[in-house]
């Protein structure tokens, strides 16, 4: 029996979804970005500058938003 | 000016004569409700039935192959079914398919009820095509029957064997007149200890009715049955094995993109329909019974058969972690194998849950143009046993990640309800867009059918959550250099 969703589901046999980030990997990655996020975070920390603000914590505050969600999910909260 | 009043408030009191009428043509809500003086209108006959009933589960599970012959002047393609008002809740997975061509899927079906207090409810299937005059089509239809089995005697001693009695009508429910029919019962062993007796006039072959063959018997055939005529018969035989239904069963599945994953999560609610403990439960006697793993009525485990490649499993109740578990890895299936804390005896009830993780990229697809994701997951995965399982109500919910759209659906498991809403979760700013599929009536034969969701996610919404923490951070920066750049001193300010 086929419905347009099977057909759509069959149509897309050749790409399944890869994520960017394979599981395994993601501790290591999660762990980097945040240990970076750590150091940038210590520069900042020591020369409180406004023009660290852009230079320095905005590297800061990526690293540490994708390497919290790479490091939530290295633990096992898949969000 | 009189008479043209008088006119039109004759118009009025017709057109209210109309409007009601209209009021009562139309469906009141999505199950139709007729007046109870409906009948089937009688445009087909019934010429040849054999109805199957399969006990070998822990429910009945029925097909009536039945030859339909249209009697009537014009093409029709209503087909009702009957059932009795207190056995229509308990049928379960209802389907109709063409005998003949039962690739071609199931017809359509609608619950078709009557007003006020009626005992009869139909089932209404659409053919497809309408049937010529004087034409014929085999129907296959099949259904279960939920808790329908009663265990006589209603308690046993901790290492009895343990006897169903199955109630049903020796005549297969037909809205309309059956020239010639039969039941073949399929018990699960020879062990049938009593049956009602049919009197040889009523069978066709004026032979003793049942007809017994091992473990099968038939009752019949009978000739020239009328439209709605009952002839209640009763059997009961051994069924040594627990009578499992999860009265409602919650399962979660949960995609991640982030992290490629497929979370699943079921959450169940058991209670065993067999016979009840006559005593007190004596471990001791179980014990030592149970290195010959005797058959007993006692549910005493639960094999989940997943994919391969799932992972993490995990058994909990209310407790906590439930250690009597183990995972079998294999290339063809992944077996969890759980033990409950004890055994669940009649009218006993367990609850617990269980859950796993798979990767993302077995069940999702994405579709060659724009940002659509198509998900393809089994609707149930429940545990496989020989005895069988049945649902009460299973309720279904696809969480999918923040800021999914145009969320659709296929499963061939017939629905009762869906709803799209948001589910909120960790780290969810929105929440996440959540499908709520219900089912009522389903048993473990359900397990095979998939379900297809197709939504769109565009990449900008993936990339809420890493913003959203960027951005928290980088205020909390803000914030320190903000506040570390306020002077605090006392005394006068130095200038230059």
């Amino acid at each position: 029996m086929s419905s347009p969703l099977a057909d759509v589901w069959e149509a897309a046999a050749a790409s399944p979804f890869q994520p960017t980030i394979g599981k395994n990997s993601q501790f290591t990655i999660g762990f980097a970005l945040l240990f970076a996020s750590l150091l940038l975070t210590g520069f900042f920390g020591l020369n409180r500058s406004f023009v660290n603000l852009p230079l320095v914590g905005a590297p800061a505050s990526v690293a540490f938003g994708f390497g919290a969600v790479y490091m939530i999910c290295a633990v096992g909260v898949y969000v | 000016m009189r008479s043209s009043s008088l006119f039109t408030s004759a118009i009025a009191a017709l057109a209210s004569f109309a409007s009601a009428e209209l009021n009562l043509s139309e469906p009141l809500r999505s199950k139709q409700l007729l007046p109870s003086t409906f009948k089937p209108p009688q445009v087909f006959k019934n010429a040849h039935l054999v109805r199957t009933t399969n006990l070998d589960k822990a429910y009945p599970r029925e097909t009536v192959n039945v030859l339909i012959e249209n009697v009537a002047a014009k093409p029709q393609s209503e087909y009702y079914v009957p059932f009795d008002t207190s056995l229509l809740s308990h049928v379960g997975g209802f389907e109709v398919r063409d005998k003949k061509n039962a690739a071609a899927g199931a017809f359509a079906v609608d619950v078709v009820g009557l007003d006020h207090a009626s005992t009869t409810e139909y089932y209404l299937v659409h053919l497809p095509e309408p049937l010529a005059p004087g034409a014929q089509q085999t129907l296959s239809i099949s259904y279960s029957l939920l808790s329908s089995l009663k265990p006589v005697p209603a308690e046993l001693p901790q290492m009895a064997k343990q006897y169903l009695q199955y109630t049903f009508s020796a005549y297969a429910p037909s809205a309309y007149p059956v020239e010639k029919q039969r039941t073949k019962l399929k018990f699960p062993n020879a062990d049938v200890t009593d049956y009602t007796t049919l009197p040889a006039e009523l069978n066709d072959d004026h032979k003793s009715d049942p007809q017994k063959q091992g473990s099968t018997f038939t009752y019949g055939p009978y000739k020239d049955v009328p439209a709605g005529a009952q002839q209640p018969v009763s059997v009961r035989y051994e069924f040594t094995k627990p009578v499992i239904q999860s009265t409602l069963l919650e399962r979660d599945i949960e995609v991640s993109h982030w992290g490629g994953n497929l979370a699943t999560e079921e959450r169940y609610w058991l209670v065993n329909e067999g016979a009840g403990l006559k005593n007190h439960f004596s471990r001791v006697e179980w014990q030592r019974q149970s290195y010959m793993n005797p058959a007993t009525f006692a549910l005493k485990g639960l094999n989940l058969h997943l994919h391969p490649g799932t992972q993490d499993p995990y058994f909990t109740d209310d407790i906590g972690n439930v250690s009597t578990s183990r995972f079998r890895r294999g290339n063809k299936e992944n077996l969890l194998e759980l033990k409950p804390r004890y055994p669940v005896f009649g009218n006993w009830k367990y609850s617990f849950r269980v859950g796993w993780n798979a990767d993302l990229s077995t069940y999702l697809r994405k579709l060659a143009k724009g940002d659509t994701y198509a998900l393809k997951v089994p609707f149930l995965e429940g545990p496989r046993a020989p005895e069988g399982m049945s649902y009460g109500r299973v309720s279904l919910r696809v969480i999918l990640p923040e800021g999914a759209t145009n969320v659709n659906f296929h499963t061939t498991v017939p629905i009762v309800a869906n709803e799209t809403t948001l589910h909120k979760t960790f780290m969810d700013t929105l929440g996440r867009t959540a499908l709520t599929l219900t089912a009522i009536n389903l048993v473990d034969d359900f397990r095979d059918r998939d379900l297809i969701v197709t939504y769109d996610y565009p990449w900008t919404a993936g990339y809420r959550k890493p913003i959203v923490i960027t951005l928290g951070a980088f205020a909390v920066f803000a914030f320190v250099w903000a506040v570390g750049s306020i002077d605090t001193s006392i005394g006068k300010k130095k200038t230059a």
